[in-house]
């Protein structure tokens, strides 16, 4: 077991860095451009006297402090051949940008942002303190609900279909939607101001532990609910699927005959059994609690991880953008392979490559 | 398991119970889209920082929003302006109560290390090279130290207000021992302008304070002299500013309005969701709401609850445009230009996008400037037969398939366009599909194309577009269309590729011309050669709209960003609970 | 007993029937009688509530008819969610199932092979091939390359090598995944033109990995189960073992999750429509018509019709794939 956890761990190493390369080289190549442009584009509309030169030697400038006026990668594609055989590309030394970064992320370094010149790492951590709460929050409501809600699952048939074409309901609404809906309804003056409308408020750094936990959770209540009303579709409805499946072996004919309650039995017998392939839900769940909910922390105005990479990417701002592709890769090999170990754990006919 | 339920509703319910007592205190709450990201006042990547910056900092003049035009700030009165062939000699006073948070005056050596600091190489003040590139030198007075002259090359009368809208440093803060003080402004400018500068070590040493302080996000580390201080920032969450206790424009007897500034404190709160700053605002959690889209802003004038909120609109400078590429052959003559520009539907689109609150304008002057508003052009109306008929003008013929012509002996020509606009705004998109629909029921395919944003802009820099959608924001203070129209900022401002002999001279002679009625007839004529030869249609102009609580008086709403005036509001003690 | 079997037929006709209609709808979209069409905008009836005007269904915030989106929504959900869908869960199925059954070591070429194929590669690579010679000069080194490689296999060089096939779907759907959806979509954005046939290769591209992780995991479990290897032992070859006594079995995973996956990515092409990548604008679907709501929140017809149009085709689908699960045969 130690070994192969070994094994799988090392093997992450290279496929994290392939990926990261191939981002890194696809995100500067398509938008090498449109950076600067960007970064200066609302001087160039009220710049009423800059000249056309000086804005050039402005956008050189900039891309020069940002390190982007060296090649991309150590050859670049060779002019065109007019005829015969030719190189199809040209040496360009190791003083490239990607040469660069491969040097500062083996000091564990991310570099600096594009827009606020701060450390990415610093960033991302400031952003994750924000997510994980609010995601891992979510997660916990989330199985905590469909563990309540299995033993319903082996209602009659015409009870469980309404709750699955309840869920279905609930799936086909997009999470804006849940999202201002639940704020429309639990924060707004005119219906039920429950609660707060955005934000976190203002911690008081003098409040005792329980104060500042319960004064958290009363601004992350919202969120958390629009959350998983969302995610819990997907989960009931696979699960439901495996529990089908399960119910039909003759251990749980077995059980049944034994006369044991049917939430026991669907609970202690079927449903650990049906986990097996929602534990593959697991490689999904653990990089999702990292990547934080663009929408949600649009609307609730959360400053957290989803928000950060979007508001990245809209900026072309790549360095933090990397860094939490970083992240989320990283957790999601990690997830792999603790969903592999759970496997085994749960089902030893399973047999591991090593 | 039910127990671990309940008593996690218990806690959500605790949590729903103990609703923060709100403190009765008078800092004005105003929404902010976005974060201000980086607050070097170098840098100023929004507005948003911008306006930040113009509260920690004061620049030389400054925009009375009330007057629309510039006021003195640090400086006694407006500069004197002297012409000197090519240049503009500017001559600035500044107010002998300005001083620094440790009681320094504030002087031209100041100015002077400011003007040092947005050349210095490697800092990051490329911006504001680029806009301030046009000041060649500054000349100290030796009998005055509160007297000095900029040296500005151009003629342009915007320079003059330009050479004093940028926030003046302390030098006490950032260069004590004065070390950049031997160093001679144009040696700076000489050596940025360099690929590899070179770099005297009391620059190099300078760089790296200049870093060390991190402005970008403790702008504390740079006390400025405006009114007030960066008491907190949570980036992404809030920004919180604090009036100094005594400011130097409090010992100023009769102080102008920009030098008052009354709130105790100024929280901008950062909130990205419209929905969700409307029912920010209606439970009070933010008293200013700047910008409101204008369906809620309709919505809530006429909802009874809203009782305690009070409504400002207020005519902007900002205009939708629609431009035309004329260096596409079947864009090339005017006809086509104008034809087309027959099929925008101005009213409709008005009514639609903008819920009516958007005003219409014959060109790029805002119809209540009624000195330079060229008011004998007729607006514009949607009028598909004058459409046809000036096609057929232009050598167009219908056919079966749509718009065909053959100029010369050049190839056949179909009336196709693309339309290109930046993705992710509603009220483009309703223009494009309008304009769409009228092309259509003409014969003419239009395929719209929307783009993110720096994808548009570098298609519209390359001039790969047909027809596109722009937003153009004007300014009371100055006109001067040459980033837009003028033949030398192709590929960089002026995206239609227009430009001729006459239009170029005519708005350089615009942009110069100091005496104001000789200004008004050469803007007349400009209008009418644009209508003419509709290099670009204006759609209409937008209004700001703003909703704020009824207890905030004096907020100064006008039509130039940020619509409203910060340090002018004040809080009227909130009146007893009526019987 | 009877009653609940009656029902059971009747929702089954329901749902064939919603199906039914919704590809009538899709069909006969462009040639119906409808008062206004889906692309252009009334400029004097703006996100108009149902029932009140000419809007039998009320309109978007820009002035369109919702009734119009709605069958031209149809039109875009059976031609390019359907098929995605359907696409995505076919490429997660194979690509999981090989996976899945025959691991990391289980496939095996012969070395030699392998490395004529790699050569060809480096040097097309390598070389630019504009011009007729260099074309030539390929063909000779392939032809040489492979000779050589049929003479040492000949010549009693055996060394196999093993496709490590689960790594690289793995690594594959790691890549996939861990890419932002917002990035993908903005670097596309920069690419191509927004069109049907992208979307749907986009959306093919990125949903993939969830149903092949499913299967995967799936026939990793079967794969173990004792009927397999006792087919194993009868000699059975790999393919029939695959398809005849494996996916089967997979079968209820994979139907449980396909109207889910309809469901998903009609979201997932409202985001994208939302952000200038999907479909071009002028192009009506669901999920651009909920989007629109975030315009006018308070607008709950432009949440209500399309929601409702969703979750009744999720539901079809959902109780087709339930008939065919219980009766395989």
């Amino acid at each position: 077991m130690g070994r192969f956890l070994l094994h799988r761990l090392l093997r992450l190493l290279p496929a994290t860095w392939a990926i990261l390369s191939i981002i890194f080289l696809l995100s500067r190549s398509f938008s090498q451009q449109q950076l600067a442009t960007g970064r200066l584009a609302d001087v160039s509309s009220t710049a009423h006297s800059a000249s056309g030169a000086q804005r050039e030697l402005a956008e050189r400038q900039l891309r020069a402090r940002l390190g982007l006026a060296e090649p991309l990668f150590y050859f670049s594609a060779a002019p065109r051949a007019t005829a015969g055989l030719a190189a199809r590309w040209q040496w360009n030394g190791t003083t490239n940008q990607y040469h660069r970064w491969l040097r500062q992320l083996s000091r564990a370094e991310l570099g600096f942002s594009f827009r606020d010149e701060q450390p990415v790492t610093a960033l991302l951590q400031r952003s994750l303190g924000y997510t994980l709460p609010l995601t891992a929050g979510a997660a916990a409501c989330t199985i905590g609900l469909a563990w309540l809600a299995a033993p319903y699952l082996g209602w009659p048939r015409r009870r469980r279909s309404a709750l699955l074409s309840a869920l279905y309901l609930l799936d086909a609404l997009p999470l804006f939607v849940v999202a201002l809906l639940l704020l429309l309804l639990l924060a707004n003056p005119d219906m039920l101001a429950w609660f707060p409308a955005y934000g976190l408020g203002r911690e008081d750094p003098a409040a005792s532990g329980l104060a500042q936990l319960q004064f958290r959770l009363y601004y992350l209540a919202l969120p958390i609910l629009a959350l998983t009303l969302v995610s819990l579709p997907a989960l009931i409805v696979q699960l439901d699927a495996a529990l089908r499946q399960e119910l039909r072996a003759d251990y749980v004919v077995t059980a049944r005959a034994k006369g044991l309650p049917e939430a026991l039995v669907m609970r202690r017998h079927a449903l650990r059994n049906a986990l097996l392939p929602a534990l593959t839900l697991l490689t999904e769940l653990l990089p999702g609690l990292v990547a934080g909910s663009v929408v949600v922390e649009l609307v609730y105005s959360l400053p957290g991880m989803g928000r950060r990479l979007a508001e990245a990417a809209a900026a072309h701002d790549y360095p933090v953008l990397l860094g939490g592709v970083l992240l989320i890769a990283l957790v999601r090999l990690v997830a792999q392979v603790l969903a592999d170990v759970l496997y085994f754990l749960t089902d030893p006919r399973i047999r591991l490559s090593q | 398991m039910k127990r671990l339920f309940l008593s996690i509703g218990c806690l959500f319910t605790l949590a729903a119970c103990s609703t923060p007592a709100s403190t009765a205190d008078e800092t004005v709450r105003i929404r902010w889209s976005r974060d201000p990201e980086n607050l070097d006042p170098l840098v100023l990547p929004n507005p948003n920082a911008y306006e930040a910056i113009n509260l920690l900092h004061c620049s030389l003049l400054t925009v009375d929003y009330t007057q629309k035009k510039f006021v003195p700030w640090l400086a006694q009165a407006m500069p004197r302006v002297q012409q000197q062939d090519s240049l503009l000699l500017v001559t600035y006073q500044l107010r002998p109560e300005a001083t620094w948070d440790n009681g320094q005056p504030v002087l031209a050596q100041d100015v002077a290390f400011t003007l040092k600091v947005m050349n210095c190489p490697g800092l990051p003040n490329e911006a504001a090279r680029a806009q301030y590139g046009f000041i060649e030198a500054i000349r100290l007075d030796s009998l005055d130290q509160r007297r000095f002259t900029l040296v500005l090359r151009g003629r342009a009368q915007e320079l003059v207000q330009s050479s004093g809208d940028y926030p003046i440093l302390p030098e006490y803060k950032l260069d004590p021992q004065g070390q950049l003080r031997p160093v001679a402004l144009a040696a700076l400018r000489a050596d940025t302008a360099r690929t590899n500068p070179r770099r005297s070590p009391a620059v190099l040493a300078f760089a790296e304070r200049y870093e060390a302080a991190h402005l970008n996000q403790h702008p504390e580390n740079l006390p400025g002299c405006g009114p007030y201080t960066l008491k907190e920032w949570q980036p992404s969450r809030y920004l919180l500013l604090q009036r100094k206790k005594t400011w130097w424009a409090d010992r100023v007897k009769n102080p102008a309005p920009q030098l008052v500034a009354n709130p105790t404190a100024i929280s901008y709160e950062i909130i990205p969701d419209d929905a969700t700053a409307l029912l920010a605002l209606r439970r009070g959690d933010i008293g200013v709401y700047p910008m409101v889209p204008a369906r809620d802003f309709i919505q809530l004038r006429q909802d009874k609850a809203a009782h305690n909120l009070r409504f400002y609109t207020a005519d902007s400078y900002d205009m939708i445009t629609a431009g035309f590429n004329t260096r596409r052959s079947v864009l090339r003559d005017a006809a086509t230009r104008q034809a087309l520009s027959y099929l925008f539907d101005i009213p409709g689109l008005i009514q639609a996008s903008q819920q009516g609150m958007a005003y219409p304008s014959v060109s790029l002057v805002n119809p209540q400037a009624t000195a330079i508003y060229n008011d004998s052009l007729p607006l514009l109306k949607p009028d598909s037969r004058q459409a046809a008929s000036l096609l057929s003008n232009a050598g167009w013929r219908r056919d079966k398939q749509g718009w065909g012509r053959q100029v010369g002996n050049g190839p056949a020509q179909r009336l196709e366009l693309t339309f290109s606009y930046r993705t992710g705004d509603a009220a483009y998109e309703a223009i494009v599909l309008q304009f769409r629909t009228a092309a259509a029921q003409l014969g003419i395919p239009v395929r719209p194309q929307p783009l993110e944003a720096s994808l548009f802009t570098k298609q519209l820099r390359a001039g790969e577009t047909d027809m596109f959608l722009q937003l153009l924001s004007g300014n009371p203070f100055a006109y001067n269309f040459a980033p837009i129209l003028h033949s030398q900022s192709l590929g960089w401002g002026n995206f239609t590729g227009f430009g001729t002999a006459a239009s170029d001279q005519l708005i350089e002679a615009i942009a110069t011309e100091a005496d104001a009625s000789r200004q008004a007839r050469m803007l007349r004529k400009f209008q009418r050669l644009l209508r003419q030869e509709s290099p670009m249609v204006v759609l209409f102009f937008l209004q700001y709209r703003l909703a704020a609580a009824s207890n905030l008086t004096n907020l100064h709403a006008t039509g130039i960003r940020p619509g409203y005036e910060a340090a002018a509001i004040r809080t009227r003690p909130v009146s007893p609970l009526q019987p | 007993m009877k009653s609940r079997a009656r029902f059971s037929t009747l929702r089954r006709w329901l749902a064939l029937l919603w199906l039914a209609g919704l590809l009538v709808a899709a069909g006969l979209a462009p040639v119906l009688p409808l008062p206004y069409a889906p692309d252009a905008p009334d400029l004097h009836a703006i996100a108009v509530t149902p029932l009140t005007g000419q809007h039998w269904l009320g309109t978007d915030p820009l002035g369109r008819d919702v009734l119009a989106q709605l069958l031209f929504g149809a039109r875009t959900a059976v031609l390019v969610s359907l098929p995605a869908a359907a696409l995505a869960t076919l490429l997660g199925t194979i690509l999981g199932s090989a996976a899945g059954f025959w691991s990391n070591d289980n496939i095996r070429i012969p070395a030699v092979y392998g490395l004529a194929a790699l050569g060809v590669v480096a040097f097309s690579f390598v070389f630019q091939l504009s011009s007729g010679t260099s074309i030539l000069l390929l063909g000779i080194i392939a032809a040489g390359l492979s000779l050589g490689a049929a003479r040492l296999h000949r010549a009693g060089y055996r060394q196999v090598v093993a496709l490590p096939v689960d790594r690289a779907v793995l690594g594959l759907g790691a890549l996939v995944a861990s890419v932002p959806l917002l990035i993908l979509a903005l670097t596309l954005a920069a690419l191509l033109q927004p069109s049907p046939a992208g979307l749907l290769a986009v959306l093919v591209a990125t949903y993939w990995p969830g149903p092949a992780r499913l299967v995967r995991a799936e026939v990793l479990r079967i794969r173990a189960l004792p009927y397999i290897e006792a087919g194993r032992s009868l000699g059975l070859p790999d393919g029939r073992l695959l398809y005849r006594h494996i996916l089967p079995n997979c079968w209820h995973t994979i139907s449980a999750t396909f109207p889910i996956s309809v469901a998903t990515l009609i979201g997932l092409e409202t985001t994208l429509s939302f952000l200038g990548v999907g479909l071009p604008p002028e192009t009506a679907s669901w999920g651009r018509l909920l989007a629109s709501a975030r315009l006018a929140p308070t607008a709950w017809w432009l949440i209500l019709s399309p929601a409702l149009a969703i979750l009744l085709t999720t539901l079809a689908l959902r109780q087709l794939s339930n008939t065919v699960s219980r009766n395989p045969q």
